[in-house]
C-alpha cells in the first residue's frame, strides 16, 4: 500500500550544495552500509538492531553462565567450579541477563518501534540515540572484561565481579573484596546507568513531541504508552543507584564512611538505595513485555485489547505504586513491625494492577479468532506463566511467610517465572512477530512451534522443581550442596530442564539466523496487523513513512485498512505539502557519539584501576593509570563539545511517483 | 494465500493430553518420583518444630489456597478463551473480522473489587504474624533464654548473655561456643543477631525464618523448639567466598540434659592425664561410605549420624577411650607452637584469640568447619591439612586475615600448610580431648 500512495507525488532533482557555516573536524561521514555506516548510523533502526544484536549476544553469553551454573549444582559436592568462580558465575548471569540482555533488548525495540508507532522518521534526538547505544557497549566491556583473568593469568583483574549483582554493602567495601572487579562492577553499572538516562530522556521527548496529527495519548499503540511508563522510571530509578554506586566508589577509592562500618557507615543505607532502583527496575524489566503482549494478542486475535484505557492506567499505576513497594526485598533486616506491615500491604497491592492485566488480555481472547502462530504461541505461554510467578509473588508479600523463602531458591523459582516466564517469552514473542517488518522475511512455523515447546517444557522443568528445593530450605547463592539435605532429585531434574531450556533457545535463535537469509520473503503486512509500523514497507526505508500519516482510530492501520480511499487521498496531500517543503528531511550520520563514548571507556576504565594497577598492554608506556584516565575525560569533553558545534546537518529525501528515492543535501 | 496444515500439528492438538498423561505414568510408575517431591529434608520449611516456623508455615498456606482458587478460576477461563476461540480451519482465519470490542467497565471493575476481596484474606493474617513472629510473646518472656549469634566470614560465634562462666585469671564472661548453639526445648530463646564482617542471616528453617546480622543493626528474632532435635540452619544472606558451607546446628535438649550440658562448659578446659587414660584398646571410628578424600568432594554426614544426628551428638559428648595422654600434651604444644593460639581460645589452657571459634570444648561439636565436615578424628585432620579446599578463602589458611602481597596474590600461613602427619595427629588428639 504505501508503494502505490508514494506514486501520487512527485517533486525532484537536487538542491544546489551550499558552503556550510560549521566547524568540522570528521566530515560527517554519508556511508550508509558498511563498518563506518554501522558505528556512525543515527537511523533508529540501525541502532535498534546493533542494541538487539549485542543484547542477544549477551543473552547467550549470560545463558551460558546458567548452564554453568546448573552443572555445578547437577550433583551434591561437585567439584566442576571453584568457589569463586561459582560466585562470579552467578553475580554476572544476573548483572548480565538484566542489565546487558532485558533492558537492552526493550531498548532495541524502543527504538524500532517507537518512531514507527508514533508516525516519526526518528526518534527526537538521533546523535544521542547514538551516544547511549555506545555508552551501553562501554558499560558492557567494563563489566565482563573480568573474565580475561581467567584466560590470561597474568591480567590481575581478579576475576569478573562477585559481589551479587545486589552488591550488598560492605561486602563491597575494600576490605572484603580488595579485586579490581568490584570498581569495574561499580563503573560498568554507573555507565550503563548514564546510557539508559540518555536514551529514556530521548524516547520521552520523541513520544510527547513527535506523535503524526491525530495520535493523542490515548490512541497510542499501547507498547509505546509502556515504554513512555518505562522510560520515566528509568529517569526516576537510577539517580538512586547512580548516588548508591558514587558513594561505593568513594569509600573503595577516596577513604570515604557510607558504607565503612568502623568508619560509622551504615550498610542498610546500600540497601534502601539499591532496592529504591531495584524495585522500579524489575518493572523497567516486564513493562516493556507486557506492552508486547498487548500488541501481539489483538492481532492474533483479530480484535481491539480489551480494556484499553485499564491496560494504560494499571500500567501507570504499576509505575507509581512500584516506588512504594522498594522494601519487600528487605523484610528479613529488622524494619520494625509498622514498615514491614506497610511495604506487605502495598506490595499486595501492586498486584491489582497486573491482575487486571492478566483479566484484560484475556477478555482480548474472549470473542476473537484465536490464530496460534509462533509469537501467539510465546504470548500466551507468556500469560501463563508470568500468572504463576505473580501468584508466587503474592506468597512473597505475606512477610512473615517471606521470612522463610526470602533468600531461597523460591525466590528463584518466583523471579524466573516472573523474567523468563513473563519478560523473556514476551521478548521472544516480540522478536518472531516484528522479525518479518524489519528483517522482510518469515520465521518458518514449525521451526518457531519447536523451539516454543522446547522452551516451555525445558523452562517448566528447570525452575517448578526450585519452589520446592526453596521451600525444602535451599538457600541461594550456595555453590554447593550436601547429598543428605534432600535437595539432590529438584537439582537434577532443574539442571536437565535448563539443558532442554539451553536447546531451546538454541533452536529459536538457529532458526531466526537461517530465516534472515534462506526465510520466505514477508509482505507490508504478514500478520495482518493493527498498529502503523505495518502500514510501510518490510524493511522499513530510512525514511519509515512516505508521508506522514495522520491518525484516526487507536489501532490506527486497522482503522487504515478499513477506510481505504479517504486514506489514500488524504496521504496525497501530505505527500505534496512536505515536498513543497523541501522533501524529507533526514538527519546527517555523525562520528562523535562513538567517539565519545570511546573516551569515556578509556576514562572509566582507568578510573577504576587508580588504585589497582593492573599491568597489562600500558605496563611500558604509562607508569600509572592517570594519565589515561585524564585523556579519556578530555576525549569525552572534546568530542562532546565539536558534536555542538557540528550543526544539525541533514539532507533530504524526494520520492518519485514510481517509488524511486532521490537524495539532495543542502540548505532550504 | 492457503496454509498447509502439517502432519506435525496432529501431534501438538494432543500435547496437552500428551504431557498430563506422561506426568501421571511418571507419578505412579517411577518409584524414584516420591523422592523428587519428598520435601522433610533436614531444612525443611514445611515440617517445622517451632511456633514460629510454624506460624509462617501456615501464613504461606493461606496464600497457597487463596492463589491456588484464583489459578483455577482465572486458568479455567484463560483455558476455556483458548479453545472455545481458537480459529478452527483456514476459513475462520479468512473470514469477516470478530466484533471489535473495546471492553465492559463493569466487568472490569468487578474483577479489581474481587481481587481485592481476595488480598484482604491475605492481609489479615499477615498483619497479625507480622507482631507474632516478631519478638517473644509477653506471657513467655519471663522463661526466655537470651544468647547473642554473631557471623564471622564464614561461622557463627554463639554467647550465652546470662551465663558467665569464671576466667582462670579471674573475673568473668559470657560463655562463648561455636557453630553449634544448645538451646532447652520448650522455652523460648531470644538470639540477637550481630556481625562481625559482612551481612549474614540467621536461619533456622524447622525453628524460624531468617533474620539478617546487619552491622550497626540490632536485630534479634525469637524462637522455640518444641521438642529435643538436632536441627540445621545456614547463613542465609550471600556473604563472599565461601557463603555456601557457613552453616551451623541447634541442638535443643530436655532441660536436664540442657543443665547438664550447661554446668560442663562452664568448667574450664579438660587437661588429659595419665591417670584418666582409660584401656588402650584402639576402638576405630566408623568410616562413613560416602566419604571420597581423594576426588576432592566435600562430604556429608556419615549414614550412622544421618541417621540419628541428636544421638551422634550425644555419643560425641563422651570423652574417647583410647585417648594418648603424650599424644595430647605435645598436640596442646603445637597448638602454641604453630600460633593457633593468637586466633583461637582454649578456656584454661593457652589459648587467647578471638578472630576464629572459641575451642574449650571442641571435641564435643557434632562437626567442625562449621557443619561442613563430621567431627571424627580423621576428619579433623583433613580439615587440618587441607582448610582451603574444604572452606575456599577461610582465614586459617590465609594466616588470621586475608590479605593480597604485592602481587596481588593471597599466600597461605606457612605454620599451617607446613604440618606434617604426625603433628596433625598430636593436634586431632589434643582437640578431640576437650570435650
Amino acid at each position: 500500500m504505501a508503494e502505490a500512495i508514494a506514486k501520487h507525488a512527485y517533486t525532484g532533482g537536487a538542491h544546489a550544495p551550499v558552503k556550510k557555516a560549521t566547524f568540522e573536524l570528521f566530515a560527517r561521514p554519508t556511508a550508509k552500509t558498511g563498518l563506518v555506516g554501522w558505528l556512525t548510523t543515527v537511523d533508529h533502526k540501525k541502532i535498534g538492531m546493533l542494541y538487539g544484536g549485542f543484547a542477544i549476544f549477551f543473552f547467550l553469553v549470560g545463558g551460558l553462565e546458567a548452564l554453568l551454573i546448573r552443572t555445578q549444582l547437577i550433583v551434591p559436592n561437585n567439584h566442576f567450579l571453584e568457589a569463586q568462580t561459582y560466585n562470579e558465575l552467578f553475580t554476572m548471569h544476573g548483572t548480565t541477563m538484566i542489565f546487558l540482555a532485558v533492558m537492552p533488548l526493550n531498548a532495541a525495540f524502543f527504538n524500532l518501534l517507537i518512531p514507527l508507532q508514533v508516525g516519526a522518521r526518528d526518534v527526537a534526538f538521533p546523535r544521542l540515540n547514538s551516544f547511549s547505544l555506545w555508552v551501553w557497549v562501554v558499560g558492557a566491556i567494563l563489566l565482563n572484561v573480568g573474565w580475561l583473568s581467567h584466560f590470561v593469568p597474568a591480567w590481575k583483574f581478579g576475576g569478573a565481579p562477585s559481589v551479587g549483582w545486589f552488591g550488598y554493602a560492605p561486602l563491597t567495601s575494600k576490605a572484603f573484596t580488595p579485586q579490581l572487579s568490584t570498581d569495574l562492577w561499580v563503573f560498568g553499572l554507573q555507565v550503563l546507568g548514564l546510557s539508559s538516562i540518555v536514551a529514556s530522556l530521548n524516547f520521552i521527548v520523541t513520544i510527547i513531541n513527535m506523535r503524526a496529527p491525530g495520535l493523542t495519548m490515548m490512541r497510542l499503540p499501547v507498547f509505546t504508552w509502556m515504554a513512555l511508563v518505562t522510560s520515566f522510571l528509568l529517569i526516576l530509578a537510577l539517580p538512586a543507584i547512580a548516588i548508591a554506586l558514587v558513594e561505593v566508589m568513594f569509600d573503595r577509592n577516596f577513604g570515604t564512611n557510607f558504607f565503612e562500618v568502623s568508619g560509622g557507615g551504615q550498610p542498610i543505607l546500600w540497601q534502601h538505595l539499591f532496592w529504591v532502583f531495584g524495585h522500579p527496575e524489575v518493572y523497567i524489566l516486564i513493562l516493556p513485555p507486557m506492552g508486547y503482549v498487548s500488541e501481539i494478542l489483538p492481532t492474533f486475535s483479530r480484535k481491539p485489547l480489551f480494556g484499553y484505557p485499564i491496560i494504560v492506567f494499571s500500567g501507570v499505576a504499576i509505575g507509581f505504586i512500584g516506588f512504594g513497594v522498594w522494601s519487600h526485598h528487605m523484610f528479613t533486616t529488622g524494619l520494625g513491625n509498622v514498615a514491614t506491615a506497610a511495604f506487605a500491604l502495598a506490595t499486595m497491592a501492586i498486584a491489582v494492577p497486573t491482575g487486571v492485566k492478566i483479566f484484560n488480555w484475556i477478555g482480548t481472547l474472549w470473542g476473537g479468532q484465536i490464530m496460534t502462530r509462533v509469537p501467539m504461541m510465546f504470548a500466551l505461554g507468556f500469560i501463563w506463566m508470568f500468572m504463576l510467578g505473580g501468584f508466587s509473588g503474592i506468597m512473597h508479600s505475606a512477610a512473615p511467610a517471606d521470612a522463610q523463602q526470602q533468600d531461597s531458591y523460591f525466590v528463584i523459582a518466583h523471579f524466573h517465572y516472573v523474567l523468563i516466564g513473563g519478560a523473556t517469552f514476551a521478548l521472544l514473542a516480540a522478536i518472531h512477530y516484528w522479525f518479518p517488518k524489519f528483517f522482510g522475511r518469515m520465521v518458518p512455523e514449525f521451526w518457531g512451534k519447536l523451539s516454543f515447546w522446547l522452551i516451555f517444557i525445558g523452562f517448566n522443568c528447570t525452575f517448578f522443581p526450585m519452589h520446592f528445593l526453596g521451600l525444602n530450605g535451599m538457600p541461594r547463592r550456595t555453590w554447593t550442596y550436601d547429598s543428605n539435605m534432600g535437595w539432590n532429585e529438584g537439582n537434577l531434574v532443574a539442571s536437565c530442564g535448563a539443558y532442554l531450556l539451553g536447546l531451546g533457545i538454541f533452536t529459536y535463535f538457529a532458526v531466526l539466523i537461517w530465516s534472515f537469509f534462506k526465510g520466505k520473503v514477508a509482505g507490508n503486512d504478514p500478520w495482518d496487523g493493527r498498529t502503523m509500523e505495518w502500514s510501510i514497507p518490510s524493511p522499513p526505508p530510512e525514511h519509515n513513512f512516505a508521508a506522514i500519516p495522520t491518525v484516526h482510530a487507536r489501532d490506527a492501520w486497522w482503522y487504515e485498512k478499513h477506510h481505504q480511499e479517504e486514506i489514500a487521498q488524504e496521504r496525497a496531500e501530505h505527500i505534496q505539502a512536505e515536498e513543497s517543503h523541501g522533501g524529507i528531511h533526514m538527519p546527517d550520520q555523525s562520528w562523535y557519539p562513538i567517539i565519545a563514548a570511546f573516551g569515556l571507556l578509556i576514562g572509566t576504565y582507568n578510573m577504576a584501576q587508580l588504585h589497582h594497577p593492573v599491568e597489562m598492554f600500558n605496563k611500558v608506556i604509562f607508569a600509572t593509570h592517570l594519565p589515561l584516565a585524564i585523556t579519556g575525560l578530555c576525549i569525552l569533553v572534546t568530542a562532546c563539545y565539536l558534536w555542538s558545534l557540528e550543526g544539525p546537518g541533514g539532507y533530504h529525501l524526494h520520492i518519485a511517483p514510481d517509488g524511486k528515492v532521490t537524495e539532495s543535501r543542502g540548505d532550504h | 494465500m492457503t496454509r498447509t496444515r502439517p502432519a506435525y500439528r496432529k501431534f501438538f492438538r494432543f500435547a496437552p493430553a500428551f504431557l498430563a498423561g506422561l506426568g501421571l505414568v511418571l507419578l505412579t510408575s517411577c518409584n524414584k518420583v516420591h523422592q523428587v517431591f519428598s520435601l522433610s529434608g533436614p531444612q525443611s520449611t514445611m515440617v517445622t518444630d517451632g511456633p514460629v516456623a510454624a506460624r509462617q508455615w501456615d501464613l504461606f498456606m493461606i496464600t497457597v489456597y487463596v492463589t491456588t482458587f484464583i489459578f483455577i478460576v482465572v486458568g479455567a477461563v484463560l483455558a476455556y478463551a483458548q479453545i472455545k476461540f481458537r480459529a478452527k480451519s483456514e476459513a475462520d482465519e479468512k473470514s469477516e473480522p470478530p466484533h471489535q470490542g473495546h471492553g465492559n467497565p463493569l466487568i472490569e471493575i468487578g474483577l479489581i473489587a474481587a481481587s481485592v476481596a481476595l488480598l484482604v484474606i491475605i492481609a489479615i493474617p499477615t498483619v497479625r504474624d507480622i507482631w507474632y513472629t516478631h519478638d517473644v510473646p509477653d506471657e513467655e518472656k519471663g522463661n526466655a533464654l537470651d544468647v547473642t549469634a554473631t557471623g564471622y566470614q564464614w561461622w557463627f560465634q554463639f554467647k550465652y548473655d546470662t551465663e558467665m562462666v569464671k576466667l582462670p585469671a579471674g573475673g568473668e564472661t559470657p560463655l562463648v561456643t561455636g557453630n553449634e548453639l544448645v538451646v532447652p526445648a520448650g522455652r523460648p530463646i531470644r538470639v540477637q543477631v550481630r556481625t562481625v564482617d559482612v551481612i549474614h542471616s540467621f536461619w533456622v528453617p524447622k525453628l524460624a525464618g531468617k533474620v539478617d546480622m546487619m552491622p550497626n543493626r540490632a536485630n534479634f528474632l525469637w524462637f522455640k523448639a518444641d521438642r529435643p532435635g538436632y536441627y540445621y540452619g545456614q547463613c542465609a544472606e550471600y556473604c563472599g567466598e565461601s557463603h555456601a558451607i557457613m552453616r551451623f546446628r541447634v541442638i535443643a535438649l530436655a532441660q536436664p540434659d540442657y543443665d547438664k550440658w550447661l554446668a560442663n562448659q562452664k568448667q574450664p578446659a579438660r587437661s588429659v592425664t595419665a591417670k584418666s587414660l582409660a584401656a588402650a584398646a584402639s576402638v576405630p571410628r566408623v568410616q562413613f561410605a560416602s566419604m571420597k578424600l581423594e576426588s576432592g568432594a566435600a562430604l556429608s554426614g556419615s549414614p550412622e549420624f544421618d541417621a540419628n544426628p541428636l544421638a551422634a551428638w550425644h555419643k560425641q559428648q563422651d570423652v574417647e577411650k583410647d585417648e594418648d595422654p603424650a599424644l595430647v600434651a605435645k598436640g596442646r604444644q603445637l597448638f602454641s607452637d604453630k600460633t593457633c593460639v593468637s586466633c583461637h581460645s582454649i578456656r584454661g589452657h593457652e589459648g587467647i584469640g578471638v578472630t576464629g571459634p572459641d575451642l574449650t570444648r571442641v571435641g564435643s561439636r557434632s562437626t567442625v568447619a562449621a557443619g561442613v565436615l563430621e567431627n571424627t578424628p580423621q576428619l579433623l585432620g583433613e580439615w587440618l591439612r587441607r582448610p582451603n579446599h574444604y572452606k575456599p578463602g577461610n582465614k586459617m589458611w590465609f594466616g588470621g586475615f586475608k590479605v593480597q602481597d604485592t602481587q596481588g596474590e593471597w599466600q597461605p600461613n606457612p605454620k599451617l600448610s607446613e604440618l606434617s602427619d604426625a603433628e596433625i595427629n598430636a593436634l586431632v588428639s589434643y582437640l578431640h580431648s576437650l570435650k
